[in-house]
C-alpha cells in the first residue's frame, strides 16, 4: 500500500570492493569543492612529445600551476584519443600498441567558480605521440603466369608485411636488371621488350622481393576470336573465346590479351555513353543496341570481332488489381499464402504504431478484404513470416511497452474464422526481433540486431530454444535471416551475407548445431536483406544481397516524401570454396533498395520511394542490370489519402499466382499484375 | 487487481483528497522554463516549453539515423555551460551511441559509438567528459561499462567496469564522482571520474538476497543468472549529491526509496513506496529537502518531504507508466514524462512543487523517457 513509512536503520546495508574510509575523508572527497583559492591556470607535462615503438612504455609527468606560477597539488587526468593505439593511466604510464599518430590528453580539472556555467576544463594539454610502424620483413612479387612472351605487357603487384605480420601498402619502387628485356610501367604494367631474362625487383622502406622473368620469343602470329556476327539482347552475357596462336595454329598459353569495343549505335539513339563492356575473363555485355566491335589485343596482335545488340523489349506495363489500405498509421512486411481452407490469405505488420498484425483473404485480388486483425503488446510487428503448412504465423514484436519484446505464434490454419494466439516467446529476445523466418518446423528469429535463435515450433504453442548463431566479429550485427535448402543466410551489414549450415550443407549442421560456411561483404556495408536463389537458366547458385540507407534527410511523420540509398549486389555462391563473389548489381538512381524476392528468374524489389521494381535476372549477371534494359517493369503505389500523401514506399513484395502482392509503408496491401504494354518500349534506350 | 492493490489506491486517493488543504494555490508561472524530451519509440527528442503561455511543443527533432528502425533515444542531458545537449541512442548494429547537438539550433553536431544500450549520463563541469552507463538492457547478465566520451571531440576515451544492467548517472557537485546503480547487482557505485574507476560499491537490501522473491516492476530481466544472486532492490536511479551528503536510491523491484549517506556510505533511511509502485527515476531539490519519484507502476508522482521523511503527495499521472522527472533551476517545478502504452502518445506532465500539483501537461511522441531541464539560455 502507499506508505508514507520511514526506516531510520536500514535493513542490511555494507560496502565492498574497497576498504572503508573515515568518514570525513569520503565526504571531503565525494562532496568538497577543492579549497584552494587559485585556480590552475598552466599545466605541464613533460616529455611534450613521445616517439615509441610497438609494445615500448613512457612515463609522463604533470605539474599544475597557478596565476603566480607556483605548483599546484592538483590531479592531472590523463586519456588516449586512441587507446587502441596508444594507453595511458590515470598515473600517466604511457604503452604504445599500434603504429600511427596519435594523441593523449593532460587536463587539470577546474575546481572552483559556479560548476553550472563551465563546459570543460580550461588546462589542458595535448601530447602528441607517434608509434612507429615496425620495420617491413619482406616484400614478395606476386606470382607470374609461367610463360612471358616477348612484346606483351600485363599487370604485375607486389605485396609487403611487417615484422608484427601485419600487411602494410607501401609505394613500392619498381626497377629492372635489363631494361632492355622487361620494365615496370609507373601503373604497374610489366613491359616484356626482348626475349631474354631478368629480375624485377619490388622495393619499400630498403626491402625487396623479386621476380626472376624468362621473356621467350613470342611465337604468336595472330589472335582468333569467337563468337562473330552473332545478335544478343542488350543485357546477355556473351562469352568471347580469344586466343594467341603460333604458325601451327596452336593456342600459346598464358598469353596475356586485352578486350576494347567501340559501338555504332542506330541513329536514334542518343547520346548513348558507354555502350559496352568487356571483363577481362571475356564476359561481353551490351547496355545499349548497336553494332559492338570488340578488339583483342597482345603482343602487337590484333583481332575483332562483331556483336549486335538488339533492344531486350521486355518491358511490361501494369494494372492494379486489387488493395488492402492501411492509412492510419505505416505499414510493414508481408506474406501471403495459401491456406489449409484452399483460400488465400496475406499478412501484413505495422510500424511505429499500435502493435497490430492484419490479415487479408486475398482468393480474389480483386476483393481484397480484411479476415481478422491481431494486436500484439508491441509497437512495431516488423516482420511477418508463416510456416511452410500453412499452419501457423509468426510475428516479430519490437517497441513493447514492457520492453519484452519477442514474437507471436498465431494459428492461421483458418484466418477467416479468426487468428488466435497460440504462443509468445521472449525469453532472451526482449532487446526486439526484427526479423523472422520458419523453415523446417523451426522459427529463426534475430535477437536484439545480434545473433539469430533457433526455435523449435514443432508445436508452435510451445516453441523453444535449440541453438543459436552469433558472429564473432568485432561490432558485429545483424539484420535478416532467411532460410533456403537447409542453409540459412543472413544479412549483416559490414559482414555482408554469412551463409551457415543448418541442415543443408556438407559441414553437418543442424539447427541445434548451426556451422557457418562462409561469407561475402561488399565495401558499403550496408548488407540489410539476402534472398539466396539457384538460376533456372544457368543453374547458379546466386545470392542478392540488397542494401539499405538513409544518407539524405527522412521524416516519417512529415510530409514529404522521404528518399532512401542503395541498392541490390548479385553475387555467384562458390558452393564448393563457401565464397561468393559479386558480379552484377542492380541500382535504381536515387532510390533505395529493401526487401526482395526472386523466383522464375524474375527479381521483385520493394526499393522504397522507387517503387516496385521487376527485374529479368535470366542467363548469367555481369554490370548494371538497371542501365541494361533488364528492367521488366516498375510501379509506384501512390494514395493521396496514406499516411503520407502520395509517397510510394514500397517495403516489400512477393510473386504468388501470378500477382505481386506489396506493402507500402505508406499506404498498406496492393496487388498488381504485370501486361503487355500497348507499344513495346525498350526502357533505358535514350531514345 | 489484487486485493491490496485495492487498498493501496484507496489509501493514495484519501492521501491526495486531504493533499488540497495543506497546499497552496499553484502560482502561474512569470517565467518560460524549457526541457528536452526523447521519445523512445518515436526517435525523436521534443523540446517542451512552460511558462505564461501554457505547455507547448516548440520542436520537434528526428534523432538517429535508420528512420525505419527504431533507434530508441533514451538518456539525454546538458553540459554544463548549457550550450550542447547529448541523446543516448540505446540500438545500433548492434552498438549503441550518445550524439552531440547544439542546444536552442538543435544542430546535430557529432557522435561516438559506444557500447549495448547506452542510457543515463552526465557530464563532470570540471573537466568536461561525458559518463554514459551502458545499460545492456536486452543482452546476457554480465558485467557491462560506463564510457567517458571528450565532448570536444566526441571520442570514446576509457570504459569503466561496472556491473549488471548500470542505470542511472548523476555527479556531484564539482564533477568528482559519478552516482550509478547495477539494477541486477542491488548496488550503488561511486565513480572516481579523475581516475576512471569505481571508488566504492554499496550493496542495498537484503544480505543474502532473498532467492523467492517475486521479480515485478522494471521489464527486460529474463533469462538464466548464471548462478548469480537473484536482484531484489533492482535499483534504477541514483540522485546527484543532496547538500548534506546524500543520495537517493529508486528500488524499483521492492518498491522503495533509499537513502544513503555518502559520508558513512550508508544506508541511512529507506521510504517505503508500497507494494506496486515501483519508484524509476527520481530528483531532488537543489537544497535537498524535497524529492521527486516516479512511480512505474503505480503511475504516480510521488512528492517526499526528506526533512521529514514524509509523503507529502503522490498523484497520479494522465497516463501511464511514468518515467523521468527534473525539478527546475529555481526549484519550483517539476517536469515529469509518462511513456504511455502501445500507440499511445508520451506525456509530458508539470507540477508546482509547492502545491504538489499538476500545472500543465502536453503530449510527445511515443514512449516518452528521458528528460532534462534547459533554462532557456546558453
Amino acid at each position: 500500500m502507499l506508505s508514507q513509512s520511514v526506516n531510520p536503520i536500514p535493513p542490511v546495508a555494507r560496502s565492498r570492493g574497497r576498504a572503508r574510509l573515515p568518514a570525513w575523508i569520503v565526504a571531503s572527497m565525494a562532496l568538497a569543492v577543492p579549497a584552494a583559492a587559485q585556480e590552475p591556470t598552466e599545466l605541464v607535462v613533460t616529455p611534450s612529445e613521445l616517439s615509441l615503438e610497438v609494445g615500448e612504455t613512457a612515463q609522463l609527468q604533470a605539474e599544475v600551476r597557478d596565476a603566480s606560477g607556483a605548483a599546484m597539488d592538483s590531479q592531472v587526468v590523463f586519456f588516449s584519443r586512441a587507446r587502441r593505439y596508444v594507453g595511458v593511466t590515470p598515473a600517466g604510464m604511457v604503452e604504445a600498441h599500434r603504429p600511427g599518430e596519435h594523441t593523449l590528453i593532460a587536463l587539470a580539472p577546474v575546481g572552483d567558480g559556479p560548476a553550472d556555467r563551465r563546459s570543460e576544463a580550461s588546462v589542458r594539454v595535448e601530447i602528441p605521440v607517434t608509434v612507429a610502424w615496425p620495420p617491413l620483413a619482406s616484400v614478395d612479387v606476386a606470382p607470374l603466369p609461367s610463360s612471358l612472351y616477348a612484346g606483351t605487357s600485363l599487370p604485375v603487384s607486389a605485396a609487403a608485411t611487417d615484422e608484427s605480420g601485419a600487411d602494410r601498402k607501401p609505394e613500392f619502387a619498381w626497377s629492372s636488371s635489363d631494361a632492355s628485356v622487361a620494365t615496370v610501367s609507373e601503373h604497374g604494367m610489366l613491359m616484356l621488350h626482348s626475349e631474354g631474362s631478368a629480375t624485377i625487383t619490388a622495393s619499400a622502406e630498403g626491402v625487396r622481393g623479386t621476380a626472376d622473368l624468362s621473356v621467350a620469343a613470342n611465337p604468336a602470329v595472330r589472335i582468333e576470336v569467337s563468337p562473330d556476327g552473332i545478335e544478343a539482347r542488350t543485357g546477355d552475357v556473351v562469352w568471347l573465346d580469344a586466343s594467341a596462336r603460333d604458325s601451327a595454329g596452336n593456342a600459346v598459353p598464358d598469353y596475356p590479351l586485352q578486350y576494347a569495343v567501340f559501338t555504332r549505335t542506330p541513329p536514334n539513339l542518343v547520346a548513348p555513353g558507354a555502350a559496352a563492356f568487356v571483363e577481362p575473363d571475356g564476359a561481353f555485355v551490351a547496355e545499349r543496341a548497336g553494332l559492338h566491335t570488340v578488339v583483342v589485343s597482345g603482343g602487337g596482335l590484333t583481332a575483332r570481332t562483331s556483336i549486335r545488340a538488339v533492344p531486350r523489349n521486355i518491358r511490361k506495363d501494369w494494372e492494379i488489381v486489387g488493395r488492402g489500405p492501411v492509412r492510419d498509421r505505416h505499414t510493414s512486411d508481408l506474406w501471403v499464402w495459401e491456406g489449409l481452407d484452399g483460400r488465400d490469405y496475406a499478412v501484413t505488420g505495422t510500424w511505429g504504431a499500435d502493435g497490430h498484425a492484419y490479415f487479408w483473404d486475398v482468393t480474389d485480388p480483386s476483393s481484397v478484404h480484411l479476415v481478422d486483425t491481431v494486436r500484439v503488446n508491441a509497437r512495431t510487428v516488423n516482420d511477418v513470416k508463416v510456416s511452410p503448412d500453412g499452419k501457423f504465423a509468426v510475428i516479430s514484436r519490437e517497441g513493447a511497452s514492457d520492453r519484452k519484446n519477442g514474437l507471436v505464434v498465431l494459428d492461421v490454419s483458418n484466418p477467416t474464422d479468426g487468428v488466435r494466439v497460440l504462443s509468445r516467446y521472449d525469453d532472451q529476445l526482449t532487446g526486439g526481433v526484427h526479423n523472422v523466418f520458419v523453415a523446417d518446423e523451426h522459427i529463426y528469429a534475430l535477437s536484439a540486431g545480434r545473433r539469430y535463435d533457433i526455435l523449435n515450433a514443432e508445436d508452435p504453442a510451445n516453441p523453444y530454444r535449440v541453438g543459436r548463431f552469433e558472429l564473432d566479429t568485432p561490432g558485429h550485427g545483424i539484420h535478416d535471416v532467411w532460410v533456403h535448402e537447409g542453409i540459412a543466410w543472413s544479412s549483416n551489414w559490414t559482414d555482408g551475407i554469412v551463409a551457415v549450415d543448418v541442415g543443408g550443407g556438407d559441414l553437418g549442421g543442424a539447427p541445434n548445431d548451426p556451422k557457418m560456411i562462409g561469407s561475402f561483404t561488399y565495401p558499403s556495408g550496408w548488407n540489410h536483406a539476402g534472398f539466396p536463389y539457384r538460376s533456372q537458366s544457368t543453374g547458379k547458385m546466386l545470392v542478392f544481397a540488397g542494401d539499405e540507407n538513409f544518407p539524405w534527410s527522412f521524416d516519417p511523420n512529415g510530409e514529404l516524401p522521404d528518399r532512401a540509398a542503395g541498392w541490390v549486389h548479385i553475387a555467384e555462391w562458390d558452393e564448393d570454396g563457401g565464397q561468393g563473389r559479386e558480379v552484377a548489381r542492380y541500382q535504381v538512381p536515387e532510390a533505395g533498395s529493401h526487401n526482395l524476392w526472386v523466383e522464375d528468374d524474375i527479381l521483385y524489389v520493394g526499393y522504397y520511394n522507387g517503387g516496385l521494381r521487376v527485374v529479368d535476372v535470366s542467363g548469367d549477371l555481369r554490370g548494371d542490370l538497371y542501365t541494361q534494359g533488364r528492367e521488366i517493369a516498375f510501379f509506384e503505389p501512390a494514395d493521396p489519402d496514406g499516411h503520407k500523401k502520395n509517397a510510394p514506399f514500397v517495403w516489400g513484395p512477393q510473386p504468388f499466382k501470378g500477382h505481386i502482392f506489396l506493402t507500402d509503408w505508406n499506404s498498406g496491401l496492393w496487388v498488381v499484375k504485370l501486361v503487355d504494354p500497348e507499344t513495346p518500349r525498350n526502357m533505358g534506350e535514350p531514345q | 487487481m489484487t486485493r491490496l492493490r485495492l487498498l493501496a489506491l484507496a489509501l493514495a486517493a484519501s492521501l491526495a483528497l486531504a493533499l488540497p488543504a495543506i497546499a497552496e494555490d499553484p502560482e502561474p508561472p512569470s517565467r518560460n522554463y524549457f526541457v528536452y524530451v526523447c521519445a523512445e519509440s518515436d526517435d525523436t527528442v521534443h523540446l517542451i516549453r512552460f511558462g505564461p503561455g501554457g505547455t507547448d511543443e516548440i520542436d520537434r527533432i528526428a534523432v538517429g539515423s535508420f528512420p525505419t528502425e527504431t533507434e530508441g533515444p533514451h538518456g539525454i542531458n546538458l553540459s554544463p555551460d548549457g550550450r550542447h545537449w547529448f541523446l543516448s541512442i540505446a540500438h545500433g548494429m548492434p552498438f549503441g551511441s550518445v550524439h552531440k547537438y547544439e542546444t536552442g539550433t538543435n544542430e546535430w553536431l557529432g557522435d561516438a559509438t559506444l557500447g549495448m544500450f547506452p542510457a543515463t549520463m552526465d557530464i563532470s563541469p570540471s573537466t568536461g567528459l561525458l559518463y554514459v552507463v551502458n545499460f545492456n538492457l536486452h543482452g546476457d547478465m554480465v558485467p557491462s561499462t560506463i564510457s567517458v566520451v571528450e565532448t570536444g571531440t566526441m571520442i570514446e576515451v576509457a570504459t569503466i567496469d561496472t556491473g549488471v544492467m548500470p542505470h542511472g548517472a548523476r555527479m556531484n557537485a564539482d564533477g568528482t564522482r559519478l552516482y550509478s546503480v547495477n539494477m541486477m547487482d542491488d548496488e550503488l557505485v561511486e565513480v572516481d571520474t579523475l581516475r576512471f574507476e569505481i571508488a566504492r560499491r554499496l550493496a542495498l537490501g537484503t544480505d543474502p538476497p532473498d532467492p523467492h522473491a517475486h521479480h515485478a516492476g522494471m521489464g527486460g530481466m529474463t533469462g538464466d543468472m548464471g548462478g548469480m544472486r537473484m536482484p531484489v532492490v533492482k535499483p534504477t536511479w541514483a540522485t546527484k549529491p543532496s547538500p548534506d551528503g546524500k543520495v537517493y536510491v529508486a528500488g524499483n523491484g521492492d518498491s522503495a526509496i533509499y537513502e544513503v549517506d555518502l559520508g558513512s556510505w550508508e544506508v541511512s533511511r529507506r521510504f517505503d513506496a508500497g507494494p506496486g509502485e515501483n519508484p524509476y527515476n527520481l530528483e531532488i531539490t537543489s537544497d535537498g529537502s524535497l524529492l521527486v519519484a516516479t512511480y512505474k507502476s503505480g503511475n504516480r508522482v510521488a512528492f517526499w518531504d526528506l526533512e521529514s521523511g514524509s509523503l507529502i503527495a503522490a498523484p497520479e499521472t494522465t497516463r501511464r507508466v511514468p518515467h523521468g522527472v527534473v525539478v527546475t533551476h529555481d526549484d519550483r517545478y517539476a517536469i515529469v514524462t509518462l511513456e504511455g502504452v502501445g500507440g499511445e502518445p508520451g506525456t509530458v506532465e508539470v507540477y508546482d512543487l509547492a502545491a504538489a500539483e499538476r500545472v500543465g501537461e502536453v503530449n510527445v511522441g511515443k514512449q516518452a523517457g528521458g528528460i532534462i531541464y534547459w533554462n532557456g539560455e546558453n
